[in-house]
């Protein structure tokens, strides 16, 4: 990226060279952002925290009289700030982004392995025979998942481990988590 | 000038502004802060407030009240309401609401608003001693997009610039939670005259973080006034032919008819009685002489029961979106007039388990809090620099895809500004444009959501079907309106984008009205435009004035001497008549304080983000 007001090149919100708040970047880090380490075991606490801090610098509500320009970057930034919080407080995202750097799934995801999708297949089976089991099986295989995601970041962030299976674990997690949705939702 | 607050209600609006650290309302000549919302058309003059609402039976048909409820909104959805309160529609125009006016051409819902903008401004004028900056102003927090467009061309054609529109429950907290500085959740339950608002919001330490909002714009006490007025004409006509039906009946009244008139005096009747009902068990709904009839509070509030309880769903909504509780909630604050109906006050405790509190004065909350917002945004503030507003928008954004289906970019409640982008290819060889249909609500299909408006991308480059990539991003600001650009990936060439609004003003039709505005208001536009660059200068100045008192230090060799010198230049312009000159030296300004200006934004940044990670984003930012 080039600065827009004096054409050197520039990495951050605002140009080294000449003070001016750029555009945010297309494709925005969201530890970076909220001037957090890269790491899954975050408190929502530590996140807001940082988040209130920048967004108060950078708030639309602080640009008002200010060229159009100043306006415009406090929008997109604090947008990107928004986005970032988002991000990090969720889970889910939070753990998507680290394996697979963007916090969205994208439109196909992983596929799941046929033994899962069979076992799925045994539990509505079981759930015409017996009601609420599957919402009992659904249940135990959230908490186990959750904690096999917990423990491959902990390896992770022990500096040892690699985040390949994630993709997968969100991929049942969120199969599973749509199961326990009441329908209609 | 101070800059103004403006509560654009659909019954009353009010003006405030903060003076000595304090919000206050405006009042008119006879000590009233209320201005009712009521406009009448005679000839060249303009008849705005209590004397056009209270002569309305007389002028049925060139007087209008309750215009907000037909703001942003397409013909075909109006005609019910136009009917109910007796406005006859321009069926000849089929983008935007135009009413019919007796004795002049036809106004559209956002020309009457403009009416009472330019008289709420006039009154900030002659109390302030000059024109004041610029506005906040309020807008139900249930608006979507083409509501809140409506209120912000209003505002434009009143000759106001609008610094922000602020959720009207937002505005009520606001002027609470400044006023006593609390901390704690609070529910917010605005019920006015036409539009019903529910916010949850979280206070904590200066910051106003709004968790969810839900509402309805079509739900108020006009609906009570509705009920009441039909109840009241069924037991007239009933007791009317009783009277009738003995040796009286030759020689009498024979049909009472529903005349306009006999619609709008029955309507003045029910809200006079609706109000008595308030503090009485009876009331007696006087239409005319001789024709009266009495109701009491328990039939009123059969009546009204179903109105209220609309309000239920949204407030249970509400709580879900925040993921809270009734037990949750430490406060519950009402805001608006119909909140006084023993009958609401009873539901929202019943609702919300607890006794709500209306210390402040229902109808003048949310005026003084989108006041103490405009003074906020002057970046001088007594009120304090620490105060941080989050608002969320209220209805998801979605695209129309293949079958008619909705597909949302941006949930509702997300945290504004907030953005979103996708990416759209061609489906045959050779297609240079793009067509994208933007929805806004909650529904599963297109059909049941609003239309926001089409968007045509062109210019794309002639690829092979399904090579193109054209990035789409979304940006919702933060006074809740959407923005849309687009850029073709391969090619990097911005496409153009076409925008037309499904129902509104296009930009013609904007410039026409304010072409009318200005002959009709007699002064020229040199004269709008010379305090247009005046308010600018001196909200330059002002931001510059409190920069440098506070970071001097910040300041380079001799950029203290440059800064100084165009400014006093730019004091003694404003003083003078020339606006060239003005909005010349304002934008001098603005570059020779450019530097100075992003160097504290830099420094704020860098406090923020520091800490004991700053440095590695630091460096990954290339901040240092
Ligand atoms: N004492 C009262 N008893 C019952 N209703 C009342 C009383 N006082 C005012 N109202 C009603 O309150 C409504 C007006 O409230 P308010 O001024 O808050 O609305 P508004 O701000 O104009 O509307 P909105 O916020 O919906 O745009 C009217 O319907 C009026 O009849
Ligand atoms: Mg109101």
């Amino acid at each position: 990226m080039t600065c827009h007001a004096c054409h050197e090149p520039v990495g951050g919100p605002v140009c080294v060279g000449c003070g001016a708040l750029q555009a945010p970047p297309v494709d925005p880090d969201p530890f970076a952002i909220l001037g957090l380490s890269r790491r899954y075991h975050l408190a929502p606490t530590e996140v807001e925290a940082r988040y209130l801090k920048v967004a108060r610098t950078i708030h639309p509500d602080k640009f008002v009289s200010r060229p159009s320009r100043d306006k415009q970057a406090a929008l997109q930034w604090t947008a990107a700030v928004n986005e970032a919080r988002r991000t990090l407080k969720d889970p889910v995202a939070r753990a998507r982004y680290l394996a697979t750097g963007s916090a969205r799934q994208d439109e196909r995801g992983p596929s799941l392995d046929g033994a899962f999708l069979q076992q799925m297949f045994e539990w509505r089976e079981a759930e015409e025979e017996a009601p609420g089991s599957m919402a009992a099986h659904a249940v135990a295989l959230q908490v186990e998942l959750e904690a096999e995601i917990d423990q491959i970041f902990s390896r992770w962030e022990g500096g040892g481990g690699a985040l390949d299976a994630v993709p997968d674990r969100l991929a049942r997690l969120k199969y599973v988590t749509g199961l326990l949705r009441p329908a209609g939702e | 000038m101070p800059n103004i607050g403006i509560d654009l209600g659909t019954t009353n609006s009010l003006v405030a502004v903060v003076m000595d650290g304090k919000a206050r309302c405006l009042l008119d000549g006879e000590g009233a802060s209320m201005l009712p919302s009521a406009v009448r058309y005679e000839g060249e003059r303009v008849v705005v407030g209590r004397e056009a609402r209270d002569e309305a039976p007389a002028h049925a048909g060139s007087t209008f009240t309750s215009v907000k409820r037909f703001m942003g909104r397409a013909p075909s959805d109006c005609r019910a309401d136009a009917a109910l309160f007796g406005y006859r529609m321009d069926d000849t125009e089929s983008r935007f609401v135009r009413f019919l006016v007796d004795g002049r051409a036809p106004v559209t819902p956002v020309e009457v608003s403009a009416e009472i903008l330019r008289s709420l401004k006039q009154r900030a004028v002659e109390c302030l001693f000059g024109e004041p900056g610029g506005a906040v102003i309020t807008v139900p927090a249930y608006f979507d997009d083409a509501q809140r467009q409506a209120t912000k061309d209003a505002a434009r054609v009143a000759g106001i610039e609008v610094l922000r529109l602020l959720n009207e429950p937002t505005a009520a907290a606001i002027a609470y939670g400044l006023d006593k500085r609390d901390t704690g959740t609070f529910a917010v339950y605005d019920l006015g005259g036409g539009t019903f608002d529910i916010s949850i919001l979280r206070l904590d330490d200066g910051v106003f973080q709004v968790l969810s909002t839900a509402g309805d714009t079509h739900l108020g006490g006009d609906d009570f006034d509705r009920a009441l007025a039909d109840l009241a004409w069924a037991q007239i006509l009933d007791e009317d032919e009783r009277a009738n039906s003995e040796e009286h009946r030759k020689g009498l009244l024979t049909i009472l008819e529903r005349t306009p008139s006999r619609h709008r005096a029955l309507l003045l009747a029910a809200r006079a009685a609706k109000h008595e009902l308030t503090e009485k068990d009876g009331a007696l709904v006087r239409l005319e002489a001789g024709l009266l009839t009495g109701v009491s509070r328990k039939q009123f509030e059969a009546a009204i029961r179903p109105v209220v309880e609309r309000t239920g769903a949204a407030c249970k909504r509400a709580l879900s979106d925040a993921g809270l509780s009734p037990g949750e909630i430490d406060a519950v604050v009402l805001v608006g007039g119909s909140t006084r109906v023993p009958l609401v006050r009873e539901y929202v405790a019943e609702l919300f388990g607890r006794e709500p509190c209306g210390e402040l004065d229902p109808d003048e909350v949310v005026a003084l809090g989108a006041a103490m917002q405009a003074d906020l945004l002057s970046g001088q503030s007594s009120l304090g620099d620490d105060i941080l507003l989050l608002d969320v928008i209220p209805l998801s954004l979605g695209l129309e895809v293949m079958g008619g289906v909705t597909e949302k970019f941006i949930p509702r409640c997300s945290t504004i500004p907030v953005n979103a982008s996708h990416t759209f290819t061609t489906h045959v060889d050779g297609q240079t444009a793009v067509d994208l249909h933007v929805v806004q609500g909650d529904r599963e299909l297109v059909k049941d959501n609003r239309s926001l408006g089409r968007f045509e991308l062109r210019g794309l480059p002639p690829m092979p079907a399904g090579v193109p990539r054209v990035k789409v991003d979304f940006l919702v600001d933060a006074d809740g309106l959407l923005r849309v650009s687009a850029r073709e990936e391969h090619t990097g060439i911005e496409a153009q984008i076409e925008v037309k609004p499904s129902y509104g003003l296009s930009e013609a039709d904007i410039e026409r009205m304010l072409e009318d505005a200005i002959d009709h208001a007699e002064t020229d536009v040199d004269e709008r435009l010379l305090i247009e660059a005046r308010v600018e200068a001196e909200g330059i100045l002002a931001a510059l004035d409190k920069a440098l008192a506070a970071d001097r230090a910040l300041l380079g060799d001799g950029e203290a001497g440059a800064i100084e010198g165009v400014a006093s230049a730019l004091r003694e312009a404003i003083a003078g008549a020339d606006r060239e000159r003005i909005s010349t030296l304002s934008k001098d300004l603005d570059a020779v304080s450019a530097p100075f200006a992003q160097r504290r934004i830099e420094r704020d940044l860098t406090q923020a983000l520091s800490g004991r990670d700053a440095e590695v984003v630091g460096a990954e930012l290339g901040l240092r």
